[in-house]
């Protein structure tokens, strides 16, 4: 094979004739400079037209072409071809149903994340002529790493608790529900924290840790998980002492 | 291919128009890659159980008399229970260290108007928790305190 060859083995699955996934290859030149993502849609434009792949920013901001690449989820857009063999494998992100060849169902995804109110709650709204809520840099910089979260699913398809706890809110979703409640703006704290302290939340998480370790965005979904599992705990140990409504 | 992960894994919660192919686990689960360090760290829960069940042994042998008691640590001599404790030294050591690793970024950025210390200030402090115990423990057992 010469240098600038490489075989891509891509999982595909047709709903319409395929009983299960399936795998087939393509060998195709490459750029060195190639994405995996620009390999993909050179098989797309150049090879095969029928290949699916969703994707679109380009630049590790939009979060839509997460896949598996040689067993790992990857932002493909962001991964250098240079970083794999002569073989790359390609599949779509473990542990979600799986719509077509590489696209996945986000539905699931989505109904997560409503559960942790992503969006900030107050107790009585300002009015406008109020103006706007200020926030010092310092109460910004709590939250803001948690913030930078491009739901592209990695941390998701790496979590071993996913695989096996369909009821388990996962990574992103409890990451952007801690943001809010680390927010100085936000009131909606006690909500949250009743939301995380059920069934299939924060505890289910047996801090793995593989959703930092694969976010590509470095936001540490691990470290939000655990900071709320302790929050929570907190906060039940505090009950004992200061009822809730009580002054604390 | 991968092994398949639970079939109601990330299931949207409203029918699909389509028929779609169930999820897969990630491929390197459980042995593979980083994954392995995780797998070992829950197996040592197995090791933690059977040094609970010598701990009841140990407590029966107490309750029976001299007899009882000699006898058992006639058997603590036996390799096969110095392997066993030595593989229980090794997993509250590997333990330790991984919980150590990952402790300090667990800590939220404030409980009430309270702020942790550094990351690595905490790190320090649980190291030094671990050798002040280890070191009290050692002074106990070879009579050092008594």
């Amino acid at each position: 094979m010469s240098g600038n060859k490489k075989t891509f083995v891509i999982t595909r699955f047709d709903p319409d004739r395929d009983e299960a996934p399936r795998q087939q290859s393509y060998e195709i030149e490459v750029d060195p400079r190639w994405k995996v993502l620009d390999a993909l849609n050179h098989i797309k434009d150049e090879v095969d037209p029928t290949l699916s792949h969703r994707w679109s920013c380009r630049m590790a901001v939009c979060g839509s072409c997460g896949m598996m690449v040689d067993g790992k989820p990857s932002l493909t857009c962001k991964d250098s071809l240079a970083n794999h063999g002569d073989t790359v494998e390609v599949a779509p992100l473990a542990n979600f149903p799986i719509i077509r060849d590489l696209v996945v169902e986000l539905e699931g995804f989505l109904d997560k994340l409503k559960q942790v109110k992503p969006w900030i709650i107050r107790a009585k709204e300002r009015a406008v002529e109020e103006g706007t809520h200020r926030q010092s840099p310092a109460e910004h910089q709590e939250f803001k790493q948690f913030s930078m979260c491009i739901n592209c699913m990695l941390c998701y398809s790496a979590c071993p608790v996913v695989a096996n706890e369909p009821d388990f809110l996962g990574p992103a979703a409890i990451a952007l529900g801690h943001r809010y409640n680390l927010d100085s703006r936000d009131e909606g704290d006690a909500e949250r924290q009743e939301i995380f302290r059920g069934e299939g939340t924060v505890f289910s998480c047996s801090y793995a840790n593989e959703c930092s370790e694969v976010c590509p965005k470095n936001v540490d979904p691990a470290a939000a998980v655990n900071q709320a599992k302790f929050r929570a705990v907190i906060d039940w140990a505090t009950s004992f002492v200061v009822p809730r409504g009580g002054e604390g | 291919m991968a092994r398949p992960a639970h079939p109601d894994a990330m299931k949207s919660s409203r029918p699909s128009p389509t028929r779609m192919a169930p999820p897969q686990m990630p491929p390197q689960y459980p042995m593979g890659g980083r994954y392995r360090a995780y797998t070992l760290f829950d197996a040592t829960g197995f090791v933690y159980l059977l040094v609970g069940l010598l701990a009841l042994r140990v407590v029966w042998a107490l309750g029976n008399g001299p007899g009882a008691w000699a006898q058992l640590q006639a058997e603590l001599q036996n390799p096969v229970y110095v392997a066993f404790h030595l593989l229980a030294l090794l997993s509250v050591l590997f333990v330790g260290v991984r919980f150590f690793r990952l402790f300090p970024k667990a800590q939220p950025p404030r409980i009430g108007p309270a702020k942790p210390p550094p990351q690595p200030v905490i790190l320090g402090g649980l190291y030094a928790a671990w050798l002040g115990v280890t070191l009290l423990m050692a002074a106990i057992l070879s009579g050092g305190l008594l």
